[in-house]
């Protein structure tokens, strides 16, 4: 059941191979408004990030010694995001004490997290392709870096054509599309070093 | 055990373990203990639950920061100096403080949250600051969009207020509005008064306003919160003149009223109003009646859109203009004190200060 | 401004179709457009679930406290796409399969909370089933538009059906996910430029 692929290989691949937004077109709506400003984008990004990591972990625990052994795997969307929502939930809770400037950075997006795709997205692939714990945690890690590299460079181009002439029936969200289908096909060059389906 | 029963509770099993799991890092992470707050300099201290915002920290304990939108981080009418150091400023904070403010530490009351010992400087009037829940006990049609409202307060309670103040009013829910909702409107009642008493012009689109006319009875009960404003009279001897439009009458109302009563009879008072057409005038007997009884004072009403009334016509700063040209002392000291909509303050403004009145000498109150 | 059903299909199809104004909800299926059938399975799903997701929450707008609306917003929706998933795999489970994660990731469209929150949440429930029916009709058309060309470009094919001659050269790119992005910029440049025509 489990893939035979090396935790190494498959943090590579899940960055910049099989980027969950660019190869998966996952988390697109946050992806393409918040990707106007860059530190939003930073802040947005090392959040999903972080929850990208621990929901993969709790959901991949939830779904092999509660769904499984149950016989309720056609309950998992339901699952996994009430488990999502709860951990955002915490998470806002636990930074908000720790750090009222890291909260500032963080917090106001975790609540966009909660519906933002990717991290549903992830959870699945995790139980389609039937990854080990490891395999989860370092995929759901890789994902989380994989988008947020691609806003914070999305977020710079944005910056740089500010100012280019554009058609205008094109200008905003048109040739932000453009941009990120440039980006795309550039991640897709590095297939060659590793790929995961 | 069929399935039937199996997956209700299974997903009711996991759901109650992370409602679980949030109530226990509520308990934990939110729990701040108990922390004391001192304020000027130990003044008053107080020991309270931390881990709410200062706002509504001090509003449990009966002292209450000025805020328009009640907590929302949407007005900026909260700030409090806090002398301990809470880290940066907040996103939220920055856009309603300037440069100056941020350096001295002062904040937002409604963003900040109490989570250990602080020591912070509000303004003394604030302690004065009371809640009193009034009962509605007269709602009468002054014009066709200008209500006067008066609310009995409860037997020994009374809002210490200066003439010229303004207290806060709060709106319980109602229709599609699901928060109570909290603005300022200037008293028009005497102090040391058994009532208070505003005048609420109808605002298009007003929660606060809309409540008013439209859905409150008499009989109701509602909280005031106050006095606030640092809109009175100034005890000097220069000439007085004081203009409004609108409901921006009320402050006058109390603080000429309060003159009179109080045998003030060494300055000359003008009392210039603005309005559009007739229907727009209100009390008019009462002014006139005042200016019969006290020799200093003088009352000039001035319509813009009614050819032939037979006062005063056109806007009311031609009309400022005139009378500081044609009728009065160019030499005698003058303060100005404004009530009224922006617009209206800013031009007049501009005309006293062509006129020689100083900056510092022109005391308004703007109704946003 | 009254919502008649008319106005609704107009609005909802073209004027204010979510694809053009925000770029909404296209997560869930951009990743499946190069495959005519499965795009229309992905679509009729999204579709069907912003109906009804609308009418049940329109029916119980009164009951659900305020504070817990989101996360009863997500269950009524998660309960319509776990009904999707289940007649999928019972009776299309090639496609079922095909689609792999995609027929989950409804739950977190936008447009059917979207939908829920800005019309369901205000309006008698007939109106509000149609209006989710319309909106997710505005989203299907223009996905159609693109798996149509991407499928045709990419295999040579329309529902897996040979249209082009044997010696047509399949693009490559066009199976591919970047082509997605470029042919949603194009329809989406064509479509605010006859918008603007008609504005003129």
């Amino acid at each position: 059941m489990t893939p035979d692929i090396s935790p190494l290989a498959l943090f590579v691949a899940s960055i910049f191979t099989s980027n969950i937004l660019l190869a998966n077109f996952l988390g697109m709506c946050s992806f393409i408004s918040i990707s106007k400003d860059l530190s939003s984008s930073n802040g947005l990004g090392l959040a999903v990030t972080v929850v990208l990591t621990i929901t993969s972990a709790i959901n991949w625990l939830v779904l092999h010694y509660v769904l499984i052994p149950l016989d309720l795997v056609y309950l998992r969307f339901i699952v996994f995001i009430i488990v999502i929502a709860a951990v955002v939930q915490i998470l806002e809770m636990i930074i908000d004490r720790i750090s009222p400037s890291l909260y500032m950075a963080l917090g106001i997006f975790l609540p966009l997290i909660t519906v933002n795709c990717a991290i549903l997205g992830v959870a699945l692939f995790i139980e389609i392709r039937g990854y080990s714990l490891l395999q989860s945690v370092v995929y759901g890690l890789g994902s989380g870096l994989g988008w947020w590299l691609a806003i914070m460079l999305l977020a710079a181009i944005r910056k740089k054509i500010e100012r280019a002439p554009v058609p205008a029936g094109l200008k905003g969200p048109g040739i932000t599309l453009i941009t990120i289908g440039f980006m795309a096909m550039a991640f897709i060059g590095f297939s060659g070093m590793v790929a995961v389906q | 055990m069929s399935a039937l029963v199996i997956a209700p509770l299974a997903v009711g099993g996991i759901t109650a373990a992370l409602a679980l799991l949030i109530w226990l890092t509520d308990r934990v992470v939110n729990n701040y203990g108990t922390v004391t707050i001192s304020i000027n300099g130990g003044k008053k201290t107080l020991t309270v639950k931390g881990g709410s915002p200062l706002l509504l920290t001090l509003a449990q304990e009966q002292i209450f920061i000025p805020s328009a939108c009640g907590g929302r981080g949407s007005c900026g009418a909260c700030k409090v100096r806090v002398e301990t150091d809470i880290g940066p400023h907040l996103p939220t904070e920055v856009p309603y403080l300037t440069e100056e403010e941020r350096a001295r530490n002062v904040r937002l009351s409604c963003q900040v949250k109490v989570k250990h010992d602080l020591s912070i400087e509000v303004p003394e009037e604030l302690f004065l600051v009371r809640r009193v829940v009034a009962e509605v006990s007269s709602i009468r049609d002054l014009t066709h969009d200008i209500k006067e409202v008066r609310f009995r307060l409860p037997e020994g309670e009374r809002i210490p207020f200066k003439p010229g103040q303004y207290v806060q009013l709060e709106v319980p829910p109602y229709a599609k509005i699901k928060e109570p909702t909290q603005r300022a409107y200037s008293i028009s009642s005497l102090p040391d008064e058994e009532e208070i008493e505003l005048l609420i012009r109808k605002v298009p689109g007003g929660i606060a306003t809309t409540y008013v006319h439209e859905h409150m009875k008499e009989g109701e009960r509602l909280a005031l919160i106050g006095p606030f404003g640092d809109f009175y009279l100034r005890e000097t001897d220069a000439v007085m003149l004081c203009v409004a439009g609108g409901s921006g009458m009320a402050p006058f109302k109390s603080i000429l009223l309060d003159m009179y009563r109080r045998g003030v009879n060494n300055r000359q008072v003008w009392f210039f109003f603005g309005a559009r057409t007739r229907r727009d005038l209100f009390y008019v007997d009462l002014w006139r009646d005042l200016e019969e009884k006290w020799p200093v004072f003088r009352f000039v009403p001035a319509l813009s859109e009614d050819p032939d009334y037979e006062g005063e016509k056109g806007l009311i700063t031609e009309v400022l203009a005139r009378y500081i040209e044609t009728t009065m002392d160019r030499e005698a000291p003058k303060e100005g004190y404004l009530c009224g909509s922006p617009g209206m303050l800013d031009a007049c403004m501009n005309v006293m200060r062509r006129y020689g009145i100083p900056e510092d000498k022109i005391y308004f109150d703007k109704f946003a | 401004m009254a919502a008649t059903p008319r106005r609704i299909l107009a609005e909802n199809t073209w004027t204010n179709n979510p694809i053009f104004i925000q770029i909404l909800g296209i997560c869930s299926t951009l990743a499946v457009t190069n495959n005519l059938t499965n795009t229309l399975i992905m679509t009729l799903g999204v579709t069907f679930v912003t109906g009804f997701s609308s009418l049940t929450v329109s029916l119980l707008k009164t009951l659900i406290p305020h504070r817990v609306r989101m996360i009863t917003q997500t269950l009524i929706i998660s309960f319509y796409v776990i009904i999707v998933d289940i007649l999928l795999k019972a009776y299309l489970p090639e496609i079922h399969k095909s689609l792999g994660p995609y027929v989950g990731l409804i739950i977190t469209n936008c447009i059917i909370m979207g939908r829920a929150e800005a019309f369901a949440q205000s309006n008698p429930p007939l109106l509000s089933l149609w209006d989710g029916l319309t909106s997710g009709l505005g989203y299907m058309w223009v996905l159609m538009l693109i798996a149509l060309i991407r499928e045709l470009l990419g295999f040579g094919t329309l529902f897996n059906i040979r249209v082009l001659p044997e010696g047509f050269e399949p693009w490559t790119i066009m199976v591919m996910a970047p082509s997605a992005f470029f042919i949603l910029a194009m329809v989406l440049w064509a479509a605010k430029t006859l918008m603007n025509k008609e504005a003129a």
